[in-house]
């Protein structure tokens, strides 16, 4: 601290004369730097690694043994049912995430100086979103993936057998992982809006737990079908396959949740004082 | 060059700037002085396009911020401390937002050095001082080179050697052909650091001009005058266009004559004299001129009787 440069050094040679302004790589590099370097993003991401695989195993471990061998298709269903617990917690911790990864930057101020660097606002909502989507891909697909391979072994002691070759059982693994994104996607758009990290957990939680609940104890049939289309029940049809969607209706239907909130978080984003 | 123009902000029913219109040239360091609520941080804000006016326009280098291709070289700006994620390293939040512009960590590692924040790079913002937070904001608003700095309140919370720091860095800034405009509700930092002084009163410009018009404009010159023969001097020394305002029983404020002339006038009239001392009104003085109707919060003198 106590040694001062001389203010001459302010005229920089390190600023490449070629390389001036603004571009999209440079956005989302810069949005991925600020994702790497806060704490919560590694511990949000670990626990959802400790959490999948443990659950995993846990499930694996205690599955009751079938009665002789299983058809290749139940097997599958078998094995991805290994990972759908840990999916279930996963889906909270990122959800979290993703309100976080926005609605911190409006809580600390930082918000101010990302807009200074990209007064145009919306390139900083859309790479966050990009930055956020992949590495949350990479890692839940990663930890889904090992998961599998971890529970396999396990599996097949019990009788039950899913062909790694199967390139369905691998479509719906990323389908699991895409699950992940989306609803980190959806809260991310949540936090976007409501620019709150309390008011933003509250509501993306509240999506995910709270209202599919509450329209299950209501007993008309447009309650049912609401619940079918909220994004926690539709989401699962992207690796739970042959229910009320096919998995490209689920996919879309996903889609149309994180365009909903994405855009009208961004819509205010762009008309706000920040 | 920042010119503003009939810039307007109105939240709800309350007006935090009110048609505010002025010019900040390039060469020397321009001051925004008001009360606080005055609408300085407003105005500034609205300069780089956190804040939308109301109306009227505000543009930089001749185009509205926003319009910029590369906003981080036009304009560096320190709002306020709080702008940084207090998760992230003073490094990392430096380095990310390089990135949007392709400013990679060798400038980054430059402008830490120029502010001195070396030692506490790696630590996380959280933990940061008052100083050190503002020195990072001006590392921030100094990264892309920019040809224009806005720092508002930039000596906040800073020991004295960064005071000094900061008042050589905007001159020097300002001597490379910059345009700088800082703010400050502290009239004596203005008097040591701008060359030009915009006044703000209620979100209205009540004053544009030199520093040392300011001062003349609303200073009043007097001399101070102290003497045993306080009485026959203040009857010596009347005059149609003079003021002679008693302090004490033994001292004189005269206004409208020289010191000269009043130490002529004791002399030839045999009178001893203690003191003699003109007094210039100050900026500070000026500045409480200026806003005396303009304060937004205004204090009640607090009585003796009140104190107990």
């Amino acid at each position: 601290m106590s040694t001062l440069a001389q203010p001459s050094l302010s005229r920089s040679s390190h600023i490449d004369a070629s390389n001036r302004g603004l571009s999209a790589t440079g956005i989302l590099r810069s949005e991925w730097i600020k994702l790497r370097s806060l704490r919560s993003t590694w511990w949000s991401f670990g626990i959802i690694v400790a959490i999948q695989v443990g659950l995993a195993v846990l499930i694996a471990l205690t599955a009751v043994k079938p009665t002789g061998q299983l058809p290749a298709d139940a097997a599958t269903d078998a094995a991805i049912s290994t990972i759908s617990a840990g999916l279930l917690f996963g889906q909270l911790v990122i959800a979290v995430l993703g309100v976080l990864v926005i609605s911190g930057e409006y809580s600390t101020g930082q918000i101010r100086s990302s807009f200074m660097a990209v007064p145009s606002r919306l390139p900083v909502l859309a790479a966050k979103a990009v930055v956020f989507a992949i590495a949350t891909f990479v890692v839940g697909f990663a930890s889904i993936v090992v998961s599998y391979l971890v529970t396999m072994p396990i599996l097949a002691e019990a009788g039950v057998q899913a062909n790694p070759g199967d390139p369905a059982l691998w479509v719906r693994l990323a389908g699991a992982a895409g699950y992940l994104v989306l609803i980190g996607l959806v809260s991310f758009g949540i936090g976007a809006a409501l620019r709150s990290t309390p008011g933003g957990i509250a509501a993306s939680l509240g999506l995910l737990l709270v209202v599919p609940t509450v329209f299950q104890l209501i007993s008309a049939s447009w309650a049912t079908t609401l619940v079918e289309w909220l994004p926690s029940s539709v989401g699962s049809g992207l690796f739970y396959w042959g229910g009320t969607f096919e998995p490209w209706q689920a996919l879309l239907v996903m889609l149309g949740w994180v365009a909903v909130f994405i855009a009208t978080a961004a819509v205010l984003m762009k008309r706000r004082d920040a | 060059m920042i010119e503003a123009q009939s810039l307007t902000k109105r939240y709800g029913q309350r007006t935090a700037v009110d048609a505010a219109s002025f010019t900040v040239r390039p060469g020397k360091v321009t001051g925004l002085l008001g009360p606080n609520g005055a609408g300085k941080s407003t105005t500034m804000r609205m300069i780089v396009g956190l804040d939308r006016p109301t109306s009227g326009s505000v543009r930089v280098n001749g185009h509205f911020y926003a319009e910029h291709s590369a906003p981080l070289h036009e304009v560096g700006a320190l709002l306020d401390a709080k702008a940084i994620h207090s998760g992230r390293s003073a490094y990392n939040h430096l380095l990310a937002l390089g990135a949007t512009h392709g400013i990679g960590a060798a400038r980054v590692r430059e402008v830490i050095d120029l502010t001195g924040l070396q030692a506490v790079a790696g630590k996380r913002v959280g933990g940061f001082s008052l100083g050190m937070g503002q020195r990072l904001g001006i590392a921030a608003a100094l990264l892309g080179d920019p040809q224009t700095l806005i720092l508002d309140e930039p000596i906040n919370g800073l020991d004295p050697e960064g005071v000094l720091w900061v008042r050589g860095l905007l001159k020097h800034l300002a001597a490379e052909g910059r345009t700088i405009l800082l703010s400050s509700h502290l009239m004596s930092e203005m008097a040591m650091t701008a060359d030009h002084i915009i006044v703000f009163g209620r979100g209205r410009v009540i004053a544009d001009a030199p520093v040392a018009d300011i001062v003349g404009q609303g200073a009043v010159t007097s001399v101070r005058v102290s003497s045993p023969q306080a009485a026959e001097l203040a009857r010596l020394l009347a005059a149609p266009d003079v003021q002679i305002t008693s302090a004490s029983g033994s001292t004189l404020d005269v206004a409208g004559v020289s010191a000269a002339t009043i130490g002529g006038v004791a002399a030839s009239n045999g009178l001893v004299l203690h003191e003699l001392t003109t007094v210039t009104g100050s900026l500070e003085e000026a500045y409480l001129r200026l806003t005396a109707d303009e304060v937004e919060y205004h204090t009640q003198s607090v009585t003796p009787e009140v104190v107990r």
